[in-house]
C-alpha cells in the first residue's frame, strides 16, 4: 500500500508540475500472470528435481516457476515530456515492475534538443540500443509476443548514461536515420550477476558490472513495407565480485562489439521479424555470441496469431569446444486487440537448453510456460 | 505440445468462419485528409502516409507538419489507417507506442470528434488531420480523399 502511495504521489507530481510547463503525459504497462508446467532435473545438482524454470526477464531476473505468479513481468510505466521550448524537452520515465514489487524506479531521464528538423540530440539515462527491440523491450504493446525472446535479451546491463544523435534523412523512397551513442554503465549491486553467483553456489555480498566507452551506430532503414536496422557497438568490460569479507575477486577486464541486423518485413497479411546478432569478447579464449530471432505473425483483423524461434550459442575461437552454453526457444501465442489501445495475449513458451551438463553450462534447464496477459498504452 | 493438434485445427477453422462474418460488416466511410486552408503544400498519398508515420516531418513549403487524428473509436480512424497507411488501427498504435516510448516522435493528437479535428485544423496553418469526408467544413482545406 505504502508503495502503491509512492506511484500515486509520484504521478501526481509529475501531473501536477504541468501547470507551470507544457507535459504531456502517457505511459504502458502489462499486466501477465504465468507458470511453467513441469519439473526437470537439477543441471546444476544432478539427481535432485526441480520445477522448470523459464527466465522471463534475465536483466531483473523475472523467472516463472510451477507457481502461477503475475510478478515476473508485469509492468506499469509512466512517461512525462515536458516542452521548455520549441525545440527542447526532457522526458522521464518512471517504472514499475513486479519483480521490484511494483516499487517505481526513474529508468528513462533525459534531455531532447532538436537541433534542426533532420538533427536531434539526447542526452541523459536511456536504453541501449542493441537487439531491435531493446528500447523498446519493456513496451508489451509495441510488439506482438508476450516479450522479445529472453533468451536472446539476457544482458546483465541493457541502460546507460550517455548521448546520442540521431539524423534524418531520405535515400529515394527511403526514411532513414543514422544514430550515433556514446556512453557508460556503471551497475553496482546487478541483481543478474548475483543471482548466477549464488546460481553456481557462490555467496558473494554484491556484484558491481561495469561497461564503460559504450559507443556506436545503429542505421535505420524504412520504406512502405519494411523496417530494418542495422547496429555496430562496442565497449569495455569489468567487474567487482565482492565477497562477504569486502576481497574482490580478481577479474581480468576485456573488450567486447556488438553487430547485428533486425527488422520486420510486411507481405501481405504476414510480418515476418528477425533479428541476427554477433558477440565478441577480445578474451583470452575468444568467446562469441552467434544470436539469431525468426518469428511470422500473420494479421488477421485484431487477432495476430504468431510463432517465433530464437537460437543463443557461446563459442570459443582460440580454445575451440561445444562444451559451452546453447539454447533456443520455441513459442507460439495470439495477440487479439481488444480495444484500440489494450491487447490480451496469450503464449506457450518452449525454453531448450543445449548447453553442456558436464561443465555446467546447462545451468537454464528445459522449461515449457503459459503466459498469458494485457498490454496497454494510454 | 500444449494441444493435439487435430483439436488446435478444428478450433482455428471454427475462428477463422467466425471471423470471416465479422468482417462483412465493416464501414466504408470516405476519409478526407484536411488541412488549413493557407497551406497550398502539394500532396500525394505517399507523402501524406509519411507525414503521418513521422517519416516526413514537413510539408512541402517546407513547414513542420502538426499531426491530428480523431479518436480511436471514431470508425474514420480505422479507414484512414486501412487506406492510407495500410495497417490496422492497432499496428499504427503499435508503431507509434515503440516511437513515443523511446523518445523519437509524437504520435498524432488524439481529438474527441471530427468537429474538435476541424477546429483544431482550421485555427493551425501547420496542423493537418483527418476527418469523415461526410463532416468537412469550409473552414479547412481538403487535399485528398481516400
Amino acid at each position: 500500500m505504502k508503495k502503491l502511495l509512492t506511484v500515486t504521489s509520484s504521478i501526481a507530481m509529475l501531473v501536477s508540475s504541468s501547470a507551470f510547463a507544457e507535459m504531456r503525459i502517457s505511459g504502458y504497462g502489462s499486466v501477465i500472470a504465468g507458470k511453467t508446467l513441469g519439473t526437470v532435473d537439477d543441471p546444476l545438482n544432478p539427481g535432485q528435481t526441480r520445477d522448470e524454470i523459464l527466465t522471463a526477464d534475465f536483466y531483473d531476473v523475472g523467472q516463472y516457476d510451477n507457481d502461477i505468479s503475475i510478478k515476473p513481468e508485469s509492468i506499469f510505466a509512466v512517461q512525462g515530456v515536458m516542452d521548455l521550448a520549441d525545440n527542447f524537452s526532457v522526458t522521464a520515465q518512471l517504472v514499475a515492475k513486479g519483480i521490484d514489487d511494483f516499487e517505481p524506479e526513474f529508468d528513462w531521464y533525459y534531455v531532447t534538443y532538436q537541433a534542426t528538423d533532420d538533427l536531434t540530440l539526447m542526452a541523459g539515462r536511456r536504453n541501449i540500443p542493441m537487439y531491435y527491440f531493446s528500447e523498446f523491450s519493456e513496451v508489451g504493446y509495441a510488439y506482438p509476443w508476450m516479450r522479445p525472446p529472453s533468451n536472446l535479451y539476457w544482458w546483465q546491463v541493457t541502460q546507460f548514461n550517455g548521448i546520442s544523435a540521431l539524423y534524418d534523412f531520405e535515400i529515394g523512397d527511403y526514411s532513414n536515420t543514422l544514430t550515433v551513442f556514446y556512453g557508460n554503465e556503471y551497475s553496482d549491486d546487478n541483481v543478474e550477476m548475483l543471482y548466477y553467483n549464488k546460481l553456481y553456489g557462490g555467496n558473494a555480498r554484491t556484484v558491481n558490472e561495469f561497461w564503460t566507452d559504450i559507443t556506436g551506430m545503429n542505421w535505420n532503414i524504412s520504406g512502405d513495407n519494411f523496417d530494418v536496422r542495422f547496429v555496430y557497438f562496442q565497449n569495455d568490460r569489468d567487474r567487482e565480485t565482492i565477497q562477504q569479507d569486502g576481497s574482490i575477486d580478481p577479474y581480468t577486464p576485456f573488450s567486447q562489439t556488438f553487430i547485428g541486423v533486425g527488422g520486420n518485413v510486411s507481405l501481405d497479411q504476414f510480418t515476418l521479424l528477425f533479428d541476427v546478432n554477433f558477440v565478441e569478447y577480445d578474451d583470452e579464449v575468444g568467446t562469441e555470441f552467434p544470436t539469431y530471432l525468426l518469428s511470422l505473425v500473420y494479421n488477421w483483423d485484431d487477432y495476430q496469431p504468431y510463432i517465433s524461434y530464437s537460437k543463443a550459442d557461446q563459442e570459443r575461437t582460440k580454445v575451440p569446444t561445444e562444451d559451452l552454453e546453447e539454447h533456443y526457444v520455441l513459442s507460439y501465442g495470439v495477440r487479439y486487440n481488444f480495444l484500440p489501445n489494450a491487447a490480451f495475449k496469450i503464449q506457450y513458451d518452449k525454453f531448450v537448453d543445449q548447453g553442456d551438463k558436464a561443465t555446467g553450462w546447462a545451468y537454464h534447464g528445459d522449461a515449457r510456460a503459459i503466459s498469458l496477459g494485457v498490454d496497454f498504452v494510454f | 505440445m500444449l494441444w493435439p493438434v487435430k483439436k488446435v485445427t478444428w478450433k482455428v477453422i471454427l475462428a477463422v468462419s467466425t471471423f470471416s462474418l465479422f468482417n462483412t460488416s465493416s464501414a466504408f466511410a470516405e476519409v478526407a485528409i484536411v488541412v488549413h486552408p493557407s497551406n497550398a503544400s502539394s500532396f500525394d498519398q505517399k507523402h501524406i502516409k509519411k507525414i503521418f508515420l513521422g517519416k516526413a516531418k514537413s510539408f512541402s513549403n517546407g513547414r513542420s507538419a502538426i499531426l491530428i487524428s480523431t479518436s480511436s473509436k471514431d470508425p474514420v480512424t480505422d479507414e484512414f489507417n486501412k487506406k492510407v497507411i495500410g495497417k490496422s488501427s492497432s499496428q499504427v498504435k503499435a508503431y507509434w507506442s515503440k516511437i513515443l516510448f523511446t523518445g523519437k516522435g509524437t504520435p498524432p493528437q488524439e481529438m474527441g470528434s471530427a468537429s474538435d479535428v476541424i477546429a483544431a485544423v482550421a485555427s493551425n496553418p501547420d496542423a493537418i488531420g483527418y476527418v469523415d469526408a461526410s463532416a468537412i467544413s469550409d473552414t479547412v482545406k481538403v487535399v485528398a480523399t481516400f
